[in-house]
């Protein structure tokens, strides 16, 4: 399925739309709401024009975002997770030195709260009220997941498999809730696109309403989609990104456009699919 | 002048000679320590293959062919705490080498397979990449190509392979020879103390 690159936005700088020093998560909210962290603030976008509506300060540089089904922002510290409404104001604050103590990524289910700690290499499950579970993705020789890039990914599914990126074995692992591997997908491969090239990729994923999966990979960097059994789709951007870009966020909307910020240059790419599949 | 102050200008003397003996001597070793030797070493934030930075750019060998000594004084090393410890690393692997039945790149990177690798802890036979692997470099058989530490240079790897000088090796030529022709001027020449030096002296010193 062919995409198109429909918009640049953000850059550089410290007003307001831009980004100061980095681009860490991306999420959707209702209403066409992108929110974006990286740098002193989480900013809110309008996904459709890329105009900047509103941000605020994080209490610390937040390292993900996501948005539950309330409309709470979440954003992954360094020893935390703080809890904002849609206007921004913190209404919770998560902490746990030893359980998070980097989250890169956060993903929601219907019973559980999936956090994923780069520094630890696990994902932790919590509660929605904050309770910790379990932990996922340790059960296995190398003791967590294989993350040289730093970053550890997650996203779930509509019936509510977790999906994690394990770059450093190159592939996508399958989660039931209490850290069962279900299954895995995807295999080395440097120069068949439907492989992941290097040392460690993906980095970062997506999923959309029909489990199709979205990634980005590194050196080069990489935007593909793949189906839900991890056979490739299409190749969707492979010249936009800055060529020493490495952990690329990735967010897809309802509408099939893939959103992906590059975080040498600072700026959000949003891809259309140009087919009739758009519609979701 | 009476015998006693006469023995205590005395004594004065002595002690104040023996100050000034001591004081000296302590200067001059500080001083010998300061001096150390002058030895070459690379800036790897200057060399071609390992400064970050820049992708796409052809491999330097000229550490390689420069070097008056047969097989290069400059050796490539592998800093373990910020190795990845990959499955496949591409320093290690040539990664556009065809997929092998075991999952992983037939061909090796290293023409003089200087760099070992070996898996931490047990190995999962259904699953080899289920695993962490340690990367070796054989320093006897390394020539100091570069092919590894560009290969390892992010964003493709983490860095962690840079080459250096080695002082056994090298003869510390006045003009180096790679210094002449380091189109980066990585070459640079340090003072190191000789408490260091001494355990790497460069082989035509020895004896």
């Amino acid at each position: 399925m062919p995409y198109r690159l429909a918009k640049t936005f953000g850059g550089k700088g410290s007003g307001r739309g831009q980004f100061p020093s980095a681009i860490t998560g991306l999420a959707l909210g209702a209403r066409g709401r992108l929110l974006v962290s990286g740098g002193p603030h989480v900013q809110v976008f309008d996904s459709e024009t890329g105009v900047p509506l509103a941000r605020w300060p994080a209490g610390s540089p937040a390292l993900s975002v996501a948005v539950d089904s309330s409309q709470r922002i979440f954003t992954g510290h360094e020893g935390c997770i703080e809890i904002h409404n849609a206007a921004g104001v913190l209404l919770d604050t998560w902490k746990s030195a030893d359980r998070l103590g980097q989250v890169t990524s956060i993903a929601f289910a219907k019973d559980s709260i999936y956090a994923a700690d780069s520094r630890n290499r696990l994902i932790r499950r919590y509660s929605p009220s904050g309770q910790w579970m379990n932990d996922i993705g340790g059960d296995n020789p190398t003791r967590g997941f294989v993350i040289p890039n730093g970053i550890l990914t997650c996203a779930v599914d509509a019936p509510g498999v977790l999906h994690a990126a394990n770059p450093g074995k190159h592939r996508i692992e399958r989660y039931s809730p209490d850290g069962k591997l279900l299954s895995k997908a995807g295999k080395f491969d440097q120069l068949d696109p439907a492989g992941f090239p290097g040392c460690c990729n993906p980095t970062y994923l997506a999923l959309d309403a029909r489990g199709n999966l979205y990634v980005t990979e590194k050196a080069p960097p990489r935007v593909k989609a793949l189906n839900p059994d991890g056979r490739l789709i299409s190749v969707i951007a492979t010249t936009d990104l800055d060529p020493l870009a490495k952990n690329c966020p990735i967010v897809v909307d309802a509408r099939g456009r893939v959103f992906v910020a590059d975080p040498v240059r600072l700026v959000i790419h949003v891809y259309e699919p140009t087919s009739t599949e758009k519609a979701l | 002048m009476s015998l006693r102050a006469t023995r205590r200008a005395t004594l004065k003397g002595i002690s104040r000679a023996a100050a000034l003996l001591g004081m000296s001597g302590a200067a001059a070793f500080l001083v010998r320590k300061a001096e150390g030797r002058v030895v070459w070493q690379i800036d790897t934030a200057r060399c071609i293959n390992s400064r970050a930075g820049e992708v796409g750019v052809k491999v330097c060998d000229l550490c390689l062919k420069e070097c008056v000594v047969t097989q290069s004084a400059v050796r490539a090393v592998n800093e373990y705490s910020q190795c990845g410890r990959c499955n496949i690393c591409p320093a290690y692997f040539n990664v556009t080498s065809a997929v092998s039945e075991k999952g992983v790149p037939s061909e090796k990177l290293c023409p003089r397979d200087a760099i070992s690798r070996k898996p931490i802890g047990e190995v999962d036979p259904s699953d080899p990449a289920n695993n962490f692997y340690e990367y070796v470099i054989d320093e006897a058989k390394c020539d100091g190509c570069g092919k590894c530490v560009m290969a390892c240079k992010e964003p493709a790897g983490l860095g962690s392979i840079r080459l250096v000088v080695r002082h056994n090796l090298c003869v510390n030529c006045n003009s180096c020879a790679i210094s002449t022709a380091c189109p980066k001027d990585a070459l640079t020449q340090l003072t190191v103390p000789e408490s260091i030096s001494a355990s790497s002296r460069p082989a035509h010193s020895q004896s």
